[in-house]
This record gives C-alpha cells, structure tokens and sequence, in this order.
C-alpha cells in the first residue's frame, strides 16, 4: 500500500496542477477573448471550428435536455396522492421542476447560439465542466487511494504475533 | 443446450433476482444442459454443476468511502471503472450497464473455450449487450417487472427536490426501454407484469412470454410441533422500498380492534430512515419488531411460529413473500398490487385480497382472520396446494426450455 498510497499522491497533485492550469488558462489569463464579452472565434477555419465545436455543443445539448427531462418528469409524473399522515404541504417541486425546465432550455438555447455566432463561452464552459469532472474524480480517487488504510497481509501479520 | 444465464447481482439473499437464478440454473441442471451463470456481486453460491464465472464490481454506488481495492488501487482509474465512479457520484445507478459492458467482455473470452445456444440475462438490459448480439448468439431477458413502477412508486412519497432529481437519474429507464425491444424474447413472471411491460416499454405482447416463478417447497414447508403467538403477523421485505406499501400496514395496525404484534423481517438497521418515523407517528412502538437480517432456517420457523403474512405491497412483479408465507401454510393478508392476486389465488380461499392503499380495509382483514382460526387453517393448508401445484421451479425450467428452443429455432432462420 505505502507505493499505492504515493501514487494517490500523484494523482492528487496531477488533477490539481492540470485542474489549475486550466482554469487559468481559461478563465483568468487575459487573452483579449475570454473576458466575458460576446468574443468570437471567426478567424478560425469553419471545418476547425465545428471539428471542436459540434462534439461540444452535443455535450451541452445532452446535459441542458438531461435537465430539462428532470424538470419535465418532475412536473408531469402522475401519481396516487400520498396519505394525509405522511404529506408534505409544503412540497414546491412542481414549481423548481417548472424553473429547472426554463433554465435547461435557456441555457441549450443559448449554448446553440454562442456556437452559431462562434462564441468563445459555449465552447469553454461544456470543455470546463468535461475536464473539472474527469481531474475532480481522478482527484477524488487519488484522495481514498492516500486514505485508504493499509492492511497487512498474512505474511507479515505473522512476523509482527 | 447450452445456456448462458447473466445476472448481475447473483445471491439469492439479495432478492428476488437471486433467487431466480439460483433455482433456474439448478433445475436447468437437473434436465441434462450445460449451463454457465455469470454473475456479479453479490455472487451466488456454489450450485452443484453449474459453471461459474464471477465478474466483478466496485459498487461505488454504495461504497461511499472505502471504494479503494485494496489489492489493486488503480482499478478505480480503468476505462469501464472511472465511468462507474463518475456516474455513481452523479446519482445515476450504473452497475447494470457496466455488468453488460464486461460480460460482453468476459462472453468474448470463454467463446474461446466454451460454445452457448441460448444468453439469457435477468433483468439488466444494459447497452453492452448490444455488443452482445455481434455475437450471433439469440439473447433473451426476464424482466421481473419495468421499473416505471419503483419510480412512480417513490414519488407517492413526499421527497425532496433533491431526491427527486436523484430518483429520475437512478433508474435507467430509457435504457431498459431501448433493449427490452432489442431482444429476441422477453420473459416476465406475470401475467400482470407482461401487461406493465408492454405499457410502459411498447414492447408488443406478441414477443412476451409469461412463465411464472416457481417456490421451493422443500424449504419453505410447516413446520410441525410449534406453537403460534397469538395476534402475530409478519410482514417480510425492504421496509424502505416504497412499493412493498408498509406504510399501510403500520397504519392499519393502529386501527385494529385485535392488539397484533408486527414481526418485519427486512434488511437491518441501516436500511431503515423513514420507517422508524412512521411507526412513532402511528404510535405503535411497542407492537412493531424488527429481525433485521436472518438466516433463512430461522424465517420459516418464524413463519411457523407467526398467524398472519401480510404483503401490503403496491406492486410485485410476482412476490416471493407471499408465496414463501403460502408454501408454510400461513394466510396471507394481500393488495391487489401487481401480480400479487395472481399468486394469492382466491379471495377467502387461498388468501385473503384487499384493495390497494386501504389500511382500513388491512385492518379488517387482519381482525376478520385473528378472530377466525378455522379459517385462518383452512386458507393456510389451501395456500400451500396452490404452491405446489402452480409454482415450482421444475415447471418454471420446463417451460423456459420450450422458449429457448423456439428463439434458438426462430434465430437460426435468419
């Protein structure tokens, strides 16, 4: 385990530096695109752009319609009442189920636009969130590989009686 | 014949799917075919002529922490594992469609050594066994029941936002959907359940094929010489499963006119969050005991020992404890949920049928047999005739042969 336990400390340090260095790249540094502004990417090949572009854009597709399908079940599951014991008077979900359906088609809208126009934003927030979820997990699993507590094995167990 | 049985939870203590591979395998075996059962953990025993393969799992759904294999800590970080780990942490349940994914695989490598007429998985349906079918073998699935039902059925419980959303994500419904269709042949265990299927699913019925589950009888049976408690019922199943209705039952017991004394036998304790709460509101504390989780020696002597079954459920696809409760002559209490009046049989013969999510109704039933032990007999000995004629593993096996060979004979067309 000891070698195990410095190849979590590997993967920690791995997923932070390039988690890091991302995030740098692609939020702070000042590149005349990335401030937030309607930036386009226009001096890009078409063929370059869309290469990247499309694959994204099926990734934000994909996680805004995932959203909307949550709020949608949500808002349009039929169901038996519950017993008046157990019921919650206060439950809103039919009304976050409504603003979780808005916000996910909002925001599909507007990932399908900023890709139209060539906006820089809906290539980099779909990259962000692919990239900070596979560094995060890597993170994470680094983390129980560094806490995970070693066990010794029969052969020393038997040196150590 | 050469048959390949999927599971991917294979011991028959971790419910019905257990159980049904377990039985089937050994009747199978018993008829004179080869039979393989590859099966994720839990792992199923060791069955006397049945080869084995076990094909492995890091349960990060349920491994919140100590997820980390200790003899190979970077098994986390290989392509099929880090999907599990991220969909797990998203909240979707991804040990079914990772099963599909490595049986596929470990079909692939025992092609090499073995031949199979027939794969047959229970209840998985993963997007892997599309890989499956490049194989040119005929696939088949039993579906015990869609799980539509455990989604609709949570959602008659007050939840949270939250919860929820986690529900939507957890249950792969689209993809059981998309291969339901993409089967050669769909199994189910009830005629109710080919009905469910076919709604929620559009599977045609035309492709569905109803063998009912058997019941072991040999191990479920009277056991002579013990004395019932009085004002005993028994209520055995997932107390936190929103479709075994317990809810109801609890209910009913603060209105019965008999004091009865609740046994539930369920998973143990930390299987138990809402449960507790229910039976402090009903006030009912002291007549409710829990046994946590037993050996299988000590439920049948329970079941000897108890009056009354009761199965409150909104659903079952088929309900083994019914029929468990029937195989040792114990009156079984029922809602109409499901498949359930299709094992109990006849109202006031073989059981007794309530309408669903009436605890009025199961409190009747539950005083109208304690005050009535001629009929409680009557209806015990009658349930278990219904047991051995209807359910048993060797007709249930027969028939699946008889679909086997048509889907082989059918296949082989093309």
């Amino acid at each position: 385990m000891p070698r195990a336990r410095s190849w979590g400390f590997i993967a920690v340090l791995f997923s932070l530096i390039l988690g890091s260095i991302f995030v740098h790249s692609v939020f702070i540094t000042d590149t005349g695109i990335n401030n937030f502004n309607s930036s386009d990417l226009s001096s890009i090949n078409n063929y370059t752009y869309y290469a990247v572009a499309i694959p994204l854009g099926i990734i934000s597709l994909f996680l805004t319609g995932t959203g909307f399908w949550i709020g949608y079940t949500i808002l349009t599951i039929k169901v038996v009442p519950p017993m008046p014991e157990i019921a919650d008077k206060k439950d809103n979900s039919k009304i976050k189920a409504f603003i979780l359906c808005i916000a996910a088609l909002v925001l599909g809208i507007l990932f399908l636009y900023g890709i139209c126009i060539k906006n820089f934003w809906a290539l980099a927030i779909p990259a962000a969130f692919i990239t900070l979820v596979i560094l995060g997990s890597i993170f994470w699993i680094g983390i129980a590989i560094i806490t995970t507590r070693s066990t010794l094995n029969g052969k020393n167990a038997g040196k150590q009686s | 014949m050469k048959i390949c049985l999927l599971s991917y939870r294979g011991n028959p203590y971790c419910g019905g799917q257990g159980i049904y591979i377990t039985y089937l395998a050994k009747e199978l075996v018993k008829q004179g075919h080869e039979v393989h059962v590859i099966a994720g953990p839990p792992y199923p025993e060791k069955i006397d002529g049945v080869i084995m393969h076990k094909i492995d799992n890091r349960n990060y759904f349920n491994n919140k922490n100590n997820f980390i294999d200790r003899d190979n800590p970077f098994a986390s970080l290989r392509i099929p594992d880090i999907y599990e780990f991220i969909a797990a942490k998203i909240g979707i349940f991804p040990e079914m469609e990772t099963f599909s994914i490595r049986a596929f695989l470990k079909i692939r490598e025992l092609l090499r050594k073995f031949s199979f007429d027939i794969i047959h998985d229970n209840q998985c349906l993963g997007y892997g066994f599309l890989l499956l079918k490049n194989l040119g073998i005929p696939i088949i699935s039993t579906i015990h029941h869609p799980l539509t039902i455990d989604r609709s059925t949570w959602f008659e419980f007050p939840s949270s936002f939250m919860i929820k959303m986690k529900r939507i994500l957890y249950y792969p419904l689209i993809m059981h959907k998309y291969m339901a269709n993409k089967m050669e042949k769909i199994i189910t265990v009830s005629y109710d359940s080919a009905q469910q299927i076919n709604k929620d699913f559009n599977v045609p019925m035309e492709k569905i094929r109803v063998i009912y589950n058997g019941m072991d009888s040999d191990i479920f049976y009277p056991l002579k010489n013990i004395k019932k408690k009085k004002n005993s019922i028994i209520f055995v199943g997932n107390v936190e499963d929103r479709k075994k209705g317990i809810i109801y039952l609890l209910k009913a017991i603060s209105k019965t006119k008999n004091r009865v004394n609740l046994t539930i036998v369920d998973g143990g304790a930390p299987n138990r969050s809402f449960v507790p709460k229910w039976i402090d509101k009903f006030g009912i504390n002291d007549r409710v005991h829990f046994t946590g989780k037993i050996p299988l020696e000590r439920l049948i002597k329970l079941y000897s020992e108890t009056e009354i079954a009761v199965t409150p459920s909104l659903y079952e696809g088929f309900g083994f404890p019914a029929a468990e409760a029937m195989a040792c002559e114990v009156p079984v209490i029922a809602a109409e949920g499901g498949a359930l009046p299709e094992v109990v049989g006849d109202h006031m013969k073989t059981g007794y049928l309530v309408p669903l999510r009436d605890s009025a109704a199961l409190a009747e039933a539950i005083d109208f047999l304690l005050d009535n032990p001629k009929m409680r007999k009557d209806i015990g000995k009658a349930a278990r005739r219904r047991i051995l004629t209807i359910f048993t593993w060797e007709k249930a096996s027969k028939e699946m042969v008889e679909v086997y060979r048509n889907v082989i004979n059918a296949y082989s067309r093309f």
